[in-house]
Order: structure tokens, then C-alpha cells, then sequence
């Protein structure tokens, strides 16, 4: 049995595999950025919404709304005694917190 | 005798021929302008506003400076006079000019390589500062915010791998063209300027840098500019102003970097800034890139951006809609706030609609 054979027999197994490793091929070279990828919703609600609240001084309804993305969010705290805000989405949480009058607001490391 | 002495007394009743208004604590305001012309310019600015589907124009801010007095002003959804509203991008343009604060002060050079400021940037020798205020560094940066978010360099500097050290994240960046041969808009760019100021100014001076250099000469009360953890400022994208605040930077900007007695900005640095990028190309973004502000103007005998506006009109933008221009031929300065999410809000016609509202021609 020769390889010619192979794909001349299995056709559809050998697309799929081709397409696999080249899957496979652009997870790796995109790994850095794949593994980012699902911190951007929680920390991007977490950011802009302090600012939102903290720095523009506008009402938490319409804050909510302000940062709203297809992207779906889970848990929302705002600990309004600290300004600390935190937001989980696409199994991460990430926080930003007000830190001064000329500062604004910032994420949390 | 009494007619020299009506003279004197109506010589100095009327105000000097020259006498520029420039506002103080408050900006003095101007003539009102009414009629169908600024119901226009309204219907456009602000139709009813939805903030649930987020569609269409969403004008948060809209004011007009006219000879240094302010003739319009009006504000919608949340946002109000004493609102410091994210100016997003225009903080690229805020940050280029305190930057000709620092220029005006003899700290650099236009053609200085950017490493003697900031040593990370190593790997790029040759990177001037004015490649950087022409985005032009030739870093391999990808700006786009919410349509490719796996690839945007944007996104991940503010909000994930890069957040931490908006400089060195861009730093960090392969080279796609050599610095100042290509334009590519870049808030990395900024960012990098941003970190070079450190050096420029010193360490000391820089956390309060761009209110002792540019907010409080100008009576800026209420400026935010948030950093990053390491202390270097989000200049690409978090300064937030009120609207009669920016346009006090819009006024001297129309004044060649001049509040009332004082150069606060060199002449030369506001030439710059309004003087094409020589290397860009006709078309490549919505506007002519200066010295980190956008130009009206023709690139290669292609029509101007805002047709409707005159040549000279240049501006600050920023992204879902913030803007302020500055048209010096009409001794005009429009800040217009918004929150549009859909792109359907055009320069132009704001431009165009404002222009007839403001300027209109007495008719022969």
C-alpha cells in the first residue's frame, strides 16, 4: 500500500487531516494572542466602566450600557466605597480601580 | 477742545480694533445664532437618541468658539458642561502638544533619534521623534479596535498583554518599513512619544508634566490622564476634558500655540503640526496626517477630506466620534463629543452644516 493509494482510497480523511495541522499550525504561531484573547471582555467592561462611573461621573445604569459588547460578561461587582470594579467573562475576571483625580482609573495587574 | 475731548472719551469707550478675546475663569460668550440653518446643523448633530440599539449619530457635546467667545453650546445623553468626557484619540494631539511645551523649552530636537529617551528601542536605531508625530515609525502595529480583536495591537496594549507597559509592549514590535518612510496610524507611536517625555522632562516633572505645561497656562481646571502602572501616560487614548476645556487648546492651537501674552507652544512646533506628512498617500486614512493633528488638505491634487471645510481647517480626532477642529481662517473652534458605535457620523457634513450655521456669508 502506497501513499497514493491512501489518498486516492481516503480522500475525505486526508483533507481532514491537511486542515487539522494546519489548525494546529495557526494556533501555534498564534498562541500569545489565543491566550490573551479572553481577557479582553472582563478587562475592557472593567476599565471603561470605572471610568464610566469614576472619572465621567455618570450614572451606573447608563454605564452598564455604555460598555455593553456582543461579547457576553457573568459576574459584575462595583465596590463603590473603594472604586474598584471587577467583571468576569470567558472564564477570566479582571479589575480596575479609580486612583485619583488626574489619574482616573486603571487595571488591576 | 470739546471735540478732542469727545474723541478721547469715545476712544476709550470702544474697545481696541485688535482686542482678541481670550476667556478666563469661564469663556465669555458671543452673539447667539439663531434660524434654519442651526436647526439644521441640531437635526443632524443630535436626532433622537436610542441607548439601548446605540444606532446612528449620538452627539454627547457639540460647542462653537467664535473670535475666543463661546456661540453654541449643547449636550445630550449624560454628558454636561462639567463633564470630562474620554477623548479617546485626541489625546494623541493633546499629547503632541505638550510635547511643543517641552519643545519650546529646548529639550529636543525633531530629528533626534528616540532611543536617546528611551532605551528599549534599541532595535531601532534610527527611529526620530518626528517619525513617531508622523506615525511613521515603521512598527509593525495593528490598530484596529473591534473588528479584528485576536490581531489588534490596540486592544491588547489597553486591555491585556499590554497594559502593564504600554511602551515596551509597542517597543517589543518588528519592524515592517523603514522609520519614516510609510505612514501607518499607530497609538503605539504615541505611546512611545509618551514614554520618551519621561527622559525629556525628567522623571520628577512628568506625572504633573501635562498640567503645569499645557492644562493650567490655559485654565484647565478638570483634566484627566490616566497611566499605565508604570506611570507612563495613556497618550493614545485615556485624557478626558470637558468641551469648553479642549477648546481652550483648540483656541491657542488657531492662535499659532499663542494664550493671550505667552507662547505657550512654539510657532514652529504648530507649523509642523499642521504641515502633511511627506510620505503619505492620498486616501490612506480619513484625514492628512501632520504632526500627530489631522489636515484638511490635498495630497498629490486629490480632493481635500472635508471638501465643505476650508483648507486650513485641521483637528483632533478620536475614536466613536470625538472631535475638535479648528478652522483659524474663521477664527473657529468646533468640539463635538459623541458616542457613536455605527459610523454613520461624517466630518464633513458636521463640518458643512456648522460652517453655514456660524460663518454665513452676508448676502450683497
Amino acid at each position: 500500500m502506497n501513499r497514493h493509494g491512501f489518498i486516492r482510497r481516503r480522500p475525505f480523511y486526508t483533507v481532514w487531516w491537511v486542515l487539522l495541522i494546519v489548525l494546529l499550525g495557526w494556533v501555534w504561531q498564534e498562541r500569545v494572542a489565543l491566550w490573551a484573547f479572553p481577557d479582553i471582555i472582563s478587562a475592557y467592561t472593567a476599565k471603561e466602566y470605572c471610568a464610566c462611573r469614576y472619572v465621567m461621573a455618570n450614572d451606573a445604569e447608563y454605564c452598564h450600557g455604555y460598555v455593553k459588547q456582543w461579547l457576553p460578561t457573568s459576574g459584575f461587582t462595583d465596590d463603590a466605597a473603594s472604586k474598584r470594579v471587577t467583571v468576569s467573562g470567558m472564564g477570566r475576571s479582571n479589575s480596575a480601580e479609580w486612583v485619583g483625580e488626574r489619574q482616573g482609573c486603571r487595571l488591576k495587574p | 477742545m470739546f471735540k478732542g475731548l469727545s474723541l478721547l472719551i469715545l476712544l476709550l469707550l470702544s474697545p481696541p480694533a485688535h482686542a482678541e478675546n481670550w476667556p478666563g475663569a469661564q469663556w465669555s460668550t458671543g452673539p447667539a445664532v439663531t434660524g434654519p440653518a442651526l436647526q439644521a446643523l441640531e437635526a443632524y448633530a443630535f436626532p433622537p437618541r436610542d441607548d439601548t440599539t446605540r444606532q446612528g449619530i449620538r452627539t454627547d457635546a457639540l460647542l462653537v468658539i467664535r473670535d475666543g467667545q463661546l456661540i453654541y453650546e449643547r449636550y445630550a445623553g449624560p454628558t454636561t458642561a462639567d463633564t470630562p468626557h474620554l477623548t479617546w484619540s485626541i489625546s494623541k494631539s493633546l499629547m503632541a502638544t505638550v510635547l511643543g511645551v517641552a519643545y519650546g523649552e529646548g529639550r529636543f530636537n525633531l530629528q533626534d533619534p528616540v532611543v536617546k529617551f528611551y532605551p528599549p528601542l534599541h532595535r531601532h536605531p534610527t527611529l526620530t521623534m518626528a517619525d513617531l508625530l508622523h506615525w511613521a515609525s515603521g512598527l509593525d502595529w495593528q490598530e484596529d479596535y473591534e473588528y479584528a480583536p485576536l490581531k489588534s495591537s490596540v486592544v491588547a496594549m489597553l486591555y491585556t498583554r499590554g497594559h502593564r507597559d504600554i511602551a515596551a509592549f509597542t517597543a517589543d514590535h518588528d519592524d515592517y518599513a523603514q522609520p519614516g518612510q510609510a505612514f501607518r496610524y499607530s497609538s503605539g507611536d504615541t505611546n512611545l512619544l509618551s514614554a520618551a517625555l519621561k527622559t525629556i522632562v525628567g522623571p520628577t516633572r512628568y506625572p504633573d508634566y501635562p498640567w503645569a505645561a499645557l492644562f493650567e497656562p490655559l485654565g484647565i481646571g478638570r483634566a484627566v490622564w490616566e497611566t499605565d502602572a508604570s506611570g507612563t501616560f495613556v497618550a493614545s487614548s485615556y485624557a478626558y476634558l470637558t468641551a469648553r476645556d479642549l477648546a481652550r487648546v483648540g483656541l491657542m492651537m488657531a492662535r499659532d500655540g499663542r494664550w493671550g501674552d505667552r507662547q505657550v507652544v512654539p510657532k514652529d512646533w504648530v507649523a509642523f503640526n499642521r504641515e502633511p506628512f511627506a510620505r503619505y498617500q492620498a486616501s490612506q486614512d480619513e484625514a492628512v496626517p501632520g504632526g500627530h493633528w489631522w489636515l484638511n488638505r490635498s495630497i498629490a491634487g486629490s480632493a481635500t477630506p472635508w471638501p465643505d471645510a476650508p483648507d486650513d481647517t485641521f483637528a483632533a480626532l478620536g475614536h466613536w466620534g470625538q472631535a475638535m477642529y479648528v478652522i483659524p481662517g474663521e477664527n473657529l473652534v468646533i468640539v463635538r463629543y459623541g458616542d457613536d458605535r455605527d459610523g454613520s457620523y461624517r466630518h464633513n457634513e458636521l463640518l458643512k452644516l456648522a460652517l453655514k450655521a456660524f460663518v454665513a456669508k452676508v448676502q450683497p
